[in-house]
C-alpha cells in the first residue's frame, strides 16, 4: 500500500479550478518529485494534500482518506509540509522555531533530536538567538527543513525548496534531503520548477501541466527523453 | 498653580499611588494588546468583561463567605473560561467577517456584559473590600499606603507570570507562533483556532485582575472599568498597540501623570479623563507609532 | 417599475407621518417626535458609519454639545429655542470637523474607541463647567409652547421635528450624490485604493464627520426642547452605543432603515423589559426552568438589544432594510 495516494483530485479556489483531476502515488522510502510550469498546479497539490484547500477526489495517507482533515490535522499525521517561500516564523528566534517543530512531540528523544538537528546544519548553534527573518534565504531553507525533521515526519513535502537559492546552497541542501532518505529511508515528495536538479534526486516524477498529470514515470527516463524535456521541461 | 512647598513625602505617596492606578490600566491595556497580537481584533468589551468577572468576586466574598484571595483565584478561573468560551460561542461564528462586523461584535458584547450586570447587580456602587490593610507602610520616614503597594505587587507578579509562560513554555510559543503565522503554525500542528481562544482566555484574565485591584479603590459598579478603558486604551495606543512592554510602560505613565496632575496642578477628577484624551489625541498627531511600536494607524 | 414603487412607498410613509399624531394621544406624538429626532441623528451616523465606514461611538456626544448649546442659549440668552436648534447642529458641527483631523490618523477599532472617550468625555466636560452648564443637575428649559393652537405642544414639536428630519434626508441623499457619495464609498471599502484613485481623504473623512456631528447636533437639540431638560446623566455612552447599533440593526442608508433604526432606539430600552417578561412568562409555562423577570429592572432592555444586535449581525448584516430589500428583491421575480 502505498504511503501517500491521490485520485482523481480536484481542487479550486473559489470559481477557479487549479486541479482537474490529478492521481499520484508515493510509496514509503521513495523520493518523488512533482514538476511542471509555473501556474501547473505543484502547490496547489501539495496544498491539497494539507487540507488547505477545498478538494474533490481521495487523498489518503497510510491508508486514512484525508478528505476533511485540517492542516493541523494533518500535520498530526506525520506530514512535514514545508510551504513555499520557506514559512518560517520571522519573528521568533532560530531556536525557537525548531521547538516548534517538536510541537507535537512529546519525550526525552525530543532533545536529543534537536541537538542532532545542530550536526546536520552546525550554523545554528551560533545563530541560536538570532531573530529567524534575519537569515539568509538559503539559511531559513535549511532551518525550515530542519524544523521539518525535527517533527521525525512519515512525509516530507517540499515545495520549490530551490527557490531564490544559489546553486551551491540547493545542491547542499538536496544533499542532505538525499542522506536522510538513503540512511534513514525518509520518503520525500518534492515540488520543483528546477527540474534537472529534481530528477537528480529523486526516483519518480509526476509533470503537471494546467492542473493534470501530463506526464509520468521514472527520473531517469524522463530525464533522458528528450521530447519530454523538450515539451515539458523547458530543457 | 503649584504650591511654593511640596514635600516629597507626599510626592511619594502620589507617585506610589499613580503606580498603582496605572498598574490597574497597564493590566487591561496588556488584555487588549493580547487578543489584538494574537487575533487582530481589539475587544471592546474587555472592560466590561473585566467588570462582570469583578462581580463575580464581589458576590463570592459577599454572599458565599469566601476570603478575598479565595475569590480572586476562583474568579481569575472563571474569567478564563469565560474569555474562552466567549471567543468560541460569540467570535468564532463570524468567521472571516469584515472588521467592521467583528468591531460591532465586540460592542454588542459591551452591551450584553453591562446589561447583564446591572441586572444582577443594579446599577450602583458598593464597596469592595480589599485584601490589603489600611495600616501603611513605612518607607524611609514616608507612610505609604499598603494597599498601593499591594496593587502595584499585584500587577507586577501577574504580568511576569504570563511573560514567562509566553517566553519559555511550549504552549506559549505556540500562541506567539498562531498569532506570527497561522497557516504555517498549523503546518507545525498547532490548532490554530484554540490558540486564540486560549488568547482571548488570558485577556480576561488580565482584565480580572485589573478589575479586582481597582474595585477596592474605585467602588465597584457596572459603570466602574468604563473609564480604565479608555486609560487602557490611551495606555495601548501610547505604547504602540503591538507592544506589551509599551502598553505596560504606557499605563504607568499614565496613571502616574494623572495622579500627578490631580494633585499638583488643580486639576479635577472629572478633568482627569479629558486630559488623558487630549493627551492620546496629541500623541496620535505627531508620534502614531506611539512609543514603542511600529506604525499600526495607517497614514495615507 | 421599481421606482414608482418606492417613490408610493414614500407617499405612504409621508401620509403616515402627517396623520399620526391625530390618532394617538399627545403622549404618544411626543414619543414619536423622538424617534423623528434619533432619526436624524441616525441620518447623520449614516454619513458617516454607512458610507465612509467609520465607526462612530461619540454621537450621543455630539447630541449632548447640541442639547447643550440650546439649553445655555435658550436659559441663560433668551433666545427661542427653535432658533437655536441650527446652532447647537453648527456648534457639534464644528466639534465633529475639528474631531475628524485626529481620526484621520485612526482606523477602525481606534477610532471607535476614540469616539467612545468623547461620548464618555463630554458629560465630564458639562459637570466640570459647573454652574454655567447646570453642573451635575443640568439646566431645565421652559416649557414647549406651541403658536398654533389648535395644535398642542406635544403635537406642534412632533410636526417640526419631523419637517426638519424630512428636510435633512432630501439634504443627506443630495449630499451624498454623485461624485461626492462615491468618493465617500470608496472610501470604506478600499482607502488605499480611493487615495489611488485620487480621492481627497483628508476633505472627505473630515467633511464626513462635520456634517455627521451637525445632524447628531440638531437632534441634540430637538431633544433638549422635547425633553425640556439637559443633564450629564442624559447622555451616557450607552446612548451612543444605542443609536449605533440602531444604525446596524435598521440598515444604513435607507429612509426605511433609518426609520426602523430610530424606532428601535426610542422603543426598544422602554418595551424591552415588558418583553423579557412576557418572554420568560411564556417559557415557564411551557415549564422551562426560567425565573421571573422584572420589567422595570435596570439592565435588561441592554442585555435584549445587544442580543439582538449579535443576531442581526450575524443573520442579517445589513440590517431590517436589507432584509426589506432582499424581499422585495425575491418577490420581483413574480
Amino acid at each position: 500500500m502505498p504511503l501517500l495516494e491521490l485520485e482523481d483530485v480536484q481542487a479550486r479556489y473559489g470559481p477557479i479550478v487549479a486541479l482537474h483531476g490529478v492521481s499520484l502515488t508515493v510509496d514509503e522510502g521513495e523520493v518523488v518529485a512533482i514538476l511542471g510550469a509555473n501556474g501547473a498546479g505543484k502547490t496547489t497539490t501539495l496544498r491539497a494534500i494539507s487540507g488547505m484547500v477545498a478538494t474533490s477526489g481521495r487523498i489518503a495517507f497510510a491508508g486514512r482518506p484525508l478528505a476533511r482533515a485540517s492542516p493541523e490535522g494533518v500535520a498530526r499525521l506525520g506530514v512535514a509540509h514545508v510551504p513555499e517561500g520557506r514559512g518560517i516564523l520571522t519573528e521568533l528566534t532560530v531556536w525557537e522555531n525548531l521547538r516548534m517543530g517538536a510541537y507535537m512531540r512529546r519525550g526525552g528523544e525530543v532533545k536529543r533530536d534537536l541537538e542532532q538537528m545542530v550536526d546536520h546544519f552546525p550554523w545554528i548553534e551560533e545563530r541560536r538567538n538570532q531573530q529567524a527573518g534575519t537569515l539568509s534565504g538559503g539559511e531559513q531553507q535549511m532551518l525550515a527543513l530542519a524544523r521539518a525533521l525535527v517533527a521525525r515526519p512519515k512525509l516530507l513535502m517540499l515545495d520549490e525548496p530551490s527557490l531564490g537559492l544559489a546553486p551551491l546552497i540547493v545542491q547542499e541542501l538536496f544533499r542532505v534531503v538525499t542522506r536522510l532518505n538513503e540512511e534513514e529511508g525518509l520518503t520525500v515528495l518534492v515540488v520543483e520548477q528546477n527540474a534537472n536538479i529534481a530528477l537528480g534526486v529523486s526516483s519518480r516524477a509526476y509533470v503537471l501541466e494546467v492542473g493534470r498529470v501530463a506526464v509520468e514515470g521514472p527520473s531517469e527516463e524522463l530525464r533522458t527523453h528528450e521530447g519530454v524535456r523538450r515539451s515539458y521541461l523547458g530543457y | 498653580m503649584l504650591p511654593l512647598a511640596f514635600s516629597v513625602s507626599e510626592l511619594a505617596q502620589q507617585v506610589v499611588f499613580g503606580l498603582a492606578m496605572g498598574g490597574v490600566y497597564a493590566s487591561l491595556a496588556l488584555a487588549l494588546v493580547l487578543i489584538y497580537r494574537t487575533t487582530r481584533v481589539v475587544n471592546f468589551a474587555q472592560g466590561e468583561m473585566a467588570m462582570f468577572t469583578t462581580f463575580i468576586a464581589w458576590t463570592l466574598t459577599e454572599n458565599h463567605g469566601f476570603g478575598f484571595w479565595a475569590a480572586f483565584f476562583v474568579t481569575i478561573g472563571i474569567a478564563f473560561l469565560l474569555g474562552v468560551g466567549v471567543e468560541r460561542i460569540v467570535i468564532r461564528p463570524f468567521g472571516h467577517a469584515s472588521h467592521l462586523t467583528i468591531i460591532l461584535v465586540t460592542i454588542a458584547l459591551f452591551v450584553v456584559f453591562n446589561g447583564a450586570a446591572q441586572w444582577i447587580w443594579s446599577p450602583e456602587s458598593r464597596a469592595f473590600l480589599g485584601p490589603f490593610s489600611a495600616q501603611p507602610f513605612d518607607v524611609g520616614g514616608i507612610a505609604i499606603a499598603r494597599q498601593d503597594l499591594g496593587v502595584i505587587a499585584v500587577t507586577l507578579i501577574s504580568v511576569t507570570i504570563l511573560w514567562a509562560f509566553f517566553r519559555f513554555t511550549k504552549l506559549g510559543l505556540a500562541m506567539r507562533a498562531a498569532a506570527i503565522g497561522p497557516d504555517q503554525s498549523r503546518l507545525l500542528g498547532v490548532r490554530v483556532p484554540w490558540m486564540y481562544a486560549l488568547g482571548w482566555g488570558f485577556a480576561a484574565v488580565l482584565g480580572a485582575v485589573s478589575g479586582m485591584m481597582v474595585a477596592p479603590i474605585v467602588f465597584l459598579s457596572p459603570a466602574m472599568m468604563q473609564a480604565v478603558l479608555i486609560y487602557a486604551f490611551a495606555a495601548a495606543v501610547l505604547g504602540g498597540i503591538e507592544s506589551p512592554v509599551g502598553a505596560v510602560v504606557g499605563g504607568l505613565l499614565l496613571g502616574v501623570g494623572t495622579t500627578l496632575l490631580g494633585a499638583y496642578a488643580g486639576v479635577t477628577p472629572e478633568l482627569e479623563l479629558p486630559i488623558a484624551f487630549v493627551v492620546l489625541v496629541l500623541v496620535l498627531l505627531f508620534r502614531p507609532a506611539g512609543l514603542f511600536g511600529r506604525v499600526i494607524v495607517r497614514r495615507v | 417599475m421599481r421606482d414608482a414603487a418606492r417613490w408610493v412607498g414614500y407617499a405612504v410613509l409621508l401620509v403616515v407621518i402627517a396623520v399620526l399624531p391625530f390618532l394617538v394621544s399627545d403622549f404618544r406624538a411626543s414619543q414619536f417626535a423622538l424617534v423623528g429626532v434619533f432619526a436624524i441623528a441616525l441620518i447623520g451616523l449614516s454619513i458617516l458609519t454607512g458610507y465612509t465606514g467609520q465607526i462612530s461611538l461619540g454621537h450621543g456626544g455630539f447630541m449632548a454639545i447640541g442639547a447643550y448649546t440650546t439649553a445655555i442659549l435658550s436659559t441663560t440668552y433668551g433666545l427661542n429655542d427653535l432658533l437655536t436648534v441650527p446652532i447647537g447642529g453648527v456648534v457639534a458641527g464644528i466639534v465633529g470637523f475639528l474631531f475628524g483631523f485626529p481620526a484621520l490618523r485612526l482606523a477602525g477599532v481606534y477610532l471607535a474607541l476614540a469616539t467612545f472617550a468623547l461620548a464618555v468625555i463630554v458629560p465630564s466636560v458639562a459637570i466640570a463647567l459647573g454652574d454655567r452648564a447646570g453642573g451635575t443637575a443640568g439646566i431645565i428649559l421652559d416649557l414647549p409652547t406651541s403658536p398654533i393652537g389648535a395644535l398642542s405642544p406635544d403635537r406642534w414639536l412632533y410636526y417640526v421635528t419631523w419637517a426638519i428630519a424630512i428636510v435633512l434626508f432630501v439634504v443627506a441623499v443630495l449630499f451624498v450624490r454623485g461624485r461626492r457619495g462615491r468618493a465617500l464609498r470608496a472610501i470604506r471599502e478600499n482607502e488605499l485604493a480611493a487615495v489611488a484613485g485620487g480621492v481627497n481623504l483628508t476633505h472627505y473623512k473630515t467633511l464626513a464627520f462635520g456634517v455627521s456631528a451637525f445632524y447628531a447636533g440638531v437632534a441634540g437639540s430637538l431633544y433638549a426642547i422635547l425633553n425640556f431638560i439637559v443633564a450629564p446623566g442624559a447622555f451616557p455612552i450607552t446612548l451612543s452605543i444605542l443609536l449605533l447599533a440602531g444604525l446596524v440593526i435598521g440598515g444604513a442608508g435607507s429612509f426605511l432603515g433609518v426609520l426602523a433604526g430610530a424606532a428601535f432606539v426610542q422603543f426598544v430600552p422602554l418595551y424591552a423589559g415588558d418583553v423579557m417578561g412576557r418572554v420568560t412568562d411564556a417559557a415557564q409555562a411551557v415549564r422551562l426552568p426560567v425565573g421571573d423577570v422584572d420589567p422595570t429592572t435596570p439592565g435588561v432592555p441592554s442585555v435584549v438589544y445587544g442580543l439582538i444586535l449579535l443576531v442581526v449581525l450575524f443573520a442579517a448584516p445589513n440590517g431590517v432594510a436589507g432584509l426589506v430589500r432582499r424581499l422585495r428583491g425575491k418577490l420581483r421575480i413574480f
